[in-house]
């Protein structure tokens, strides 16, 4: 004869059991990780003492709010200009090739070269010399790469840019 | 015949298509990329979003719509259908804000964003609008955010004509179209059944699953006030697309480390449904259909989609329990198997084996019933093994297995929705089998099918029906023999199908005498014009197919009726063709494969008989004991053998039945009688009340296996997550308890089982886990080879000779209470609640929608005895009482009631009401034939359904998105029309330059 019974007595698991199973846990990840955490311990010492320990722990306490502001700060035209221009920067370099980079930075390091080389001669430097140099032809392929350079940089700003391009589209 | 296929030209090369397929179809299976936002395979062509354009032989053409035609010329890829593309695309994101990174949907496979990258737009045309509506967060389960909604319209095709509940439209008249709700109401108070349809089709995040919000992705529960001006920073110094696509991939790409996809099969009722589950840890995150689900593709129900909480409901059983005095206390799996081992040892010892019954589990895989039977059978010695098909559509398989031979439906869900004609006898689908419900609401809507409803109860498919009748309740198998008679006597069998196919029918139409139109029309109530109407229809219908259900099987006449319906089947030949057959729909996720597996008393796995030697014997050979050699008590033997002493014990698994046998106090009684009762659950079930020792499930989620659905169909279902607490899978409980009966089993995984069974039932010889792998099915019998058998019958019905068997029956009246119990109980589920509701009711949301059971009652009855929505009544019965609260309704008609079963309540559940009698057959209980008396308690109360439940609702049906409506707004320009006149560079192909100039 079994009647219908609702009542389950759960076994609460013993909290002094469940305690120590902890503790043996934490100790054991402690003693095998000895030098990180007494590491650590050092570092976070260092961060209380400057007082940084207790700023983190407003910051967290309130980060809706600080995050809002946060967010405001960095969501400024200052700040887009700053973002954009890295990312131009970094489109810039990877727009450039290599091989042409070598050429024109070991360029850019022999004219420097030459120009302390001529900054230390003694002797000035009169217009005719200058004029027969115009003749050699390191400075004549000097010149018109130098040309061919400002003709570049002058399309691009003859050419209206992407974003008026949108504009007018 | 089918047209051959033939070859038409995309961008220069040759490519095969196939008649009746659009050029959409056409690239997208050669994998040509054509943006198309609107279109799914499953919806087709909305022609919303305009991006599908292409040129073909010259013009611009939205390719959705454009059928293949041979020696077309395609061209995908010039400039100026890029234009057009892009001009598409440009409208779509000024209704879509993409902030990717931070948004839920960002998952891999949302349609907007991998259009937009794959087609490299770089900027947006059109600057982003808000619109003026606020978001939608009515409803529990899901939000409509409008600003994010593109208004391609694929949540309306999908509610309008899929799951044709008919609900969402987009009022394209409003200066900002919107999609909208009935008649623009809050979701939550509209007629939205929470299909989940919508939510599932949406192609970006307009739509959202509630359970996904802020736990998708890493970024994504940062508050709006930190999120808003993180959107605008983002968007303001974000060179183009490309970048936001480079982090938002990166982010995609993280969340897979985090969000786990399973596919799993649902586990509420028969129709098979498979998806994946998306999961956190053991947060449900959501569940996503997908089109190659072989049931469901892209659609769900209510429970399917959103009913899972109870996996992980504070509830849920996670220890083993042994009855001590008046309490359960919490045991280690050792000794509750301890206590096993020594009181059911006991019992065999001392009363003989067939003293203890085992009570199967139709929510349980194949595997686990396989294990449960061979338990039974070959470790404990009996034959006593039963499952809840007793409870249902045992009648309909004995039916079956006497006239054609399987105890199956003859063909698959495709049959059902390519019938001409669809008879729904006994049967309300839209609520018990919704997503089958929906392939005939489609087909019905859509393509002309027509739909014949027999019912005492106007639910949803009687509205819908071309052809509703109510006859008198438990007379069906008189009006199905009327009508079958009179397709003979007008000479309308299929004589040919009769002479070749089917055996004994001299007999049968002698049978027949009785069944006259106007014996029919005295004992029906139908009228014998209707009869007519009804066998002209069948007539008329150049295939059938009938569905039924409780409302046939839950008799005392049950397997005669089922009977029945099978001849009428016969004699107009609808059998072993596409869009035939006889579809009995089963109601639990795996009843069917419960039954397939052997835990049934006469019946070893595919249907053998324990009684036939050599079965037996091959059986015997492979589990090496001997074996019980006659057919064991089923469920409602064990009841009455509990009763009387015989059976002393019970070990039972995911069952309640002590709500769901007919007759609850009978059989409570006879749990108190029991010296042992283990009862293995999820829960702490009414049943596990009575237990000497309560076993701790893991349900389908945290276990693998298959189930078998309606149709046949074996599907694979994989562990989603750990078994919670110390609770385990069933087949892992059944082997720790055989081992302590000297079993010495060692499966380790649910494969092995299932390898075991194909290899003792030639059913599924050639059925194993790798056939199933993914979204992989096979429809039973399985040969060797792994061929399948989706049609039954096509050749030869399943006996010795191919013939299939007209088999005479006849009327067996109903139980009657008695002249005081005046009103007529009908009694079964609900759309939103599954069974007693053991699962269902620990979801929040579900309970939002449907808290409490509520007592259906007729304007009319209503009307004389005063009742109104609230009222709180007393039922009685002559086998017990029960108190719930009235909904008046006309779906029930005069003094016939409906009792809805959902409710864990002992004060409200219909079980106390109906009786022990049962099908003379299968003894499966006469749950459909009860009277009652009706007292008035509480004259006024409140409602019990709340006023946010559908049923309140307000469809407004139409075809479609209605997109005439978008394209003749002012503000609209077609997009061919724009390009070709903007052609002014020249840059398209020459045809097309000469076409623009």
């Amino acid at each position: 004869m079994a009647q219908a019974i609702r009542k389950i007595s759960k076994r609460v698991p013993d909290q002094q059991e469940e305690q120590a199973q902890a503790t043996e846990e934490i100790m054991r990840e402690l003693t095998e990780n000895k030098e990180a955490v007494l590491g650590a311990i050092q570092l976070m010492k260092g961060l209380q003492e400057m007082g940084i320990y207790d700023a983190l722990r407003g910051m967290l306490e309130n980060r809706t709010e600080v995050g809002a502001i946060a967010i405001q700060q960095i969501n400024q035209p200052f700040m887009h200009n700053v973002i954009k221009n890295g990312m131009n920067g970094a489109k810039f370099l990877g727009s450039l090739s290599p091989e042409q980079t070598e050429k024109m930075m070991k360029g850019v390091g022999l004219g420097l070269q030459k120009m302390a080389e001529a900054g230390q001669q003694e002797e000035p430097q009169s217009l005719w010399k200058m004029r027969k140099k115009l003749k050699s032809p390191e400075i004549k392929a000097s010149i018109a790469a130098m040309a061919a350079f400002m003709e570049g940089l002058g399309t691009a700003f003859v050419q209206p840019s992407q974003q008026e391009q949108d504009k007018k589209g | 015949m089918n047209k051959p296929d033939f070859s038409i030209e995309i961008n220069g090369k040759s490519y095969r298509a196939r008649p009746e397929q659009t050029v959409l179809e056409v690239v997208r299976e050669e994998n040509v990329f054509v943006p198309s936002i609107c279109y799914t395979p499953t919806l087709g062509s909305i022609q919303t979003c305009d991006t599908c354009y292409v040129s073909v032989n010259g013009a611009l053409v939205r390719s959705c719509v454009t059928k293949a035609e041979p020696g077309m010329v395609v061209d995908t890829e010039s400039i100026l259908v890029q234009e057009a593309q892009y001009e598409g695309m440009s409208r779509i994101l000024k209704n879509h804000e993409l902030y990717c990174t931070v948004c839920d949907n960002n998952n891999g496979n949302c349609t907007v964003h991998n259009t937009v990258e794959h087609m490299g737009l770089a900027h947006q045309k059109y600057p982003f609008k808000a619109k003026p509506y606020a978001p939608d967060n009515s409803h529990p389960f899901y939000r409509y955010e409008p600003d994010q909604c593109i208004l391609c319209g694929r949540c309306v095709e999908a509610c309008q004509d899929l799951q044709v509940n008919e609900t969402l439209t987009i009022d394209w008249s409003r200066e900002v179209p919107r999609v909208i709700w009935d008649n623009d109401v809050p979701i939550d108070q509209s007629s939205c059944v929470s299909c989940g349809h919508c939510v599932n089709v949406c192609p970006c995040n307009a739509l959202m699953e509630k359970s996904m919000l802020g736990e998708a992705g890493y970024l994504t529960a940062i508050p709006p006030k930190i999120l808003g001006p993180m959107i605008d920073m983002t968007k303001e110094v974000e060179p183009g697309y490309k970048e936001i696509f480079a982090i938002s991939e990166v982010e995609a790409a993280m969340r897979k480390s985090r969000i786990k996809r399973t596919k799993t099969v649902c586990t509420y009722c028969g129709v098979g449904c498979s998806f994946e589950v998306w999961t956190k840890d053991r947060d449900i995150l959501k569940i996503e259909p997908l089109e190659e689900a072989p049931v469901n593709g892209i659609s769900t129900c209510v429970k399917g989609k959103w009913g899972w909480d109870f996996v992980n409901s504070e509830e849920r059983l996670t220890k083993p329990l042994i009855r001590q005095g008046d309490e359960f206390v919490e045991a280690t799996w050792e000794e509750a198997l301890d206590v096993i081992q020594e009181k059911l040892g006991f019992v065999k010892e001392q009363y003989g084996p067939d003293s203890i019954g085992y009570i199967a589990s139709s929510k349980c895989s194949n595997e686990e019933n396989y294990l449960f039977q061979k338990f039974a059978r070959s470790v404990m010695g009996t034959n006593n093994v039963d499952n809840c098909s007793r409870y249902c559509q045992s009648p309909a398989t004995a039916g079956l297995l006497r006239t054609v031979g399987r105890g199956g439906d003859a063909g698959t869900i495709h049959d059902i929705s390519s019938a001409e004609l669809i008879m729904v006898i006994g049967a309300n689908p839209a609520e018990s089998h919704p997503v089958l419900a929906t392939r005939i609401k489609r087909a019905h809507k859509l393509h002309g099918q027509k739909l014949f409803v027999a019912d005492i109860r106007k639910h949803e498919l009687a509205q819908r029906a071309d052809l509703l009748v109510h006859p008198k309740p438990s007379t069906d198998i008189i009006w199905i023999s009327a009508v079958t008679k009179y397709i003979l006597e007008m000479g309308w069998e299929d004589k040919e199908f009769l002479q070749n196919r089917v055996n004994g029918l001299d007999e049968y139409i002698k049978s027949l005498d009785k069944f006259t139109l106007a014996y029919a029309e005295e004992k029906t109530g139908l009228s014998q014009e209707t009869i007519i109407q009804i066998a002209t229809m069948i007539h008329e219908a150049k295939s059938v197919c009938a569905l039924w259900a409780m409302g046939i099987t839950q008799h005392k006449g049950a397997t005669d009726a089922s009977t029945a319906i099978s001849n009428l089947l016969l004699i107009t030949g609808n059998y072993g063709r596409t869009g035939t057959g006889a579809y009995p729909l089963r109601g639990h996720n795996n009843v069917q494969g419960a039954c397939d597996f052997g835990t049934m008393p006469a019946w070893f796995p595919g249907y053998e008989p324990v009684q036939d030697a050599s079965v037996r014997e091959r059986y015997e050979k492979a589990w090496g004991t001997p074996l019980p050699t006659e057919p064991g008590h089923d469920n409602h033997h064990m009841v009455e053998a509990m009763q009387d002493g015989r059976l002393k014990a019970l070990y039972l698994f995911g069952e309640e039945m002590a709500l769901v046998d007919a007759n609850s106090n009978f059989v409570q009684n006879a749990f108190e009688k029991l010296e042992f009762f283990v009862v293995q659950d999820i829960f702490f079930s009414k049943t596990a009340q009575f237990a000497d020792v309560i076993l701790p499930a893991a349900p389908s989620l945290e276990k693998d296996g298959t189930f078998v659905n309606t149709e046949r169909r074996i599907q694979r279902f994989y562990k989603v997550m750990e078994p919670l607490g110390d609770s385990k899978p069933d087949w892992e409980i059944f082997q720790l308890v055989a081992n302590r009966f000297g079993a010495n089993w060692n499966y380790k995984h649910p494969s092995e089982i299932m390898d075991e069974a194909a290899s003792l039932a030639p059913l599924f010889a050639g059925v194993n886990y790798e056939r199933l792998e993914g979204f992989k099915s096979l429809v039973w019998p399985v040969a060797a080879d792994g061929s399948d058998t989706p049609l039954l019958y096509t050749e030869s019905f399943a006996f010795p000779d191919g013939k299939a068997r007209l088999i005479p029956v006849d009327w067996t009246p109903p139980f009657q209470a008695g002249a005081d119990f005046d009103l007529h109980l009908n009694n079964g589920r609900i759309l939103e609640h599954f069974h007693e509701g053991n699962m269902t009711h620990r979801s929040k949301g579900l309970n939002h929608k449907v808290p409490d059971v509520w007592l259906e009652v007729s304007p009319e009855l209503a009307k004389e005895r005063n009742l109104e929505d609230g009222t709180l009544v007393g039922l009685t019965s002559p086998y017990g009482y029960v108190e719930v609260k009235v909904m008046v309704t006309d779906r029930v008609k005069g003094n016939e009631l409906y009792l809805p079963m959902n409710t864990r309540e002992d004060n409200e559940a219909v079980n106390y009401l109906t009786s022990s009698y049962h099908d003379y057959i299968t003894h499966t209980p006469a749950y459909k034939e009860m009277g009652v008396k009706m007292q008035v308690l509480e004259q006024k109360g409140e409602p019990p359904l709340p006023k946010h439940n559908h049923r309140y609702g307000n469809r407004v049906p139409q075809i479609s998105v209605k997109v005439e409506e978008k394209w003749s707004r002012t503000d609209f320009t077609p997009i061919d029309e724009m390009i070709i006149k903007g052609d002014e560079h020249g840059t398209g192909y020459p045809e097309n330059q000469q076409k623009s100039s």
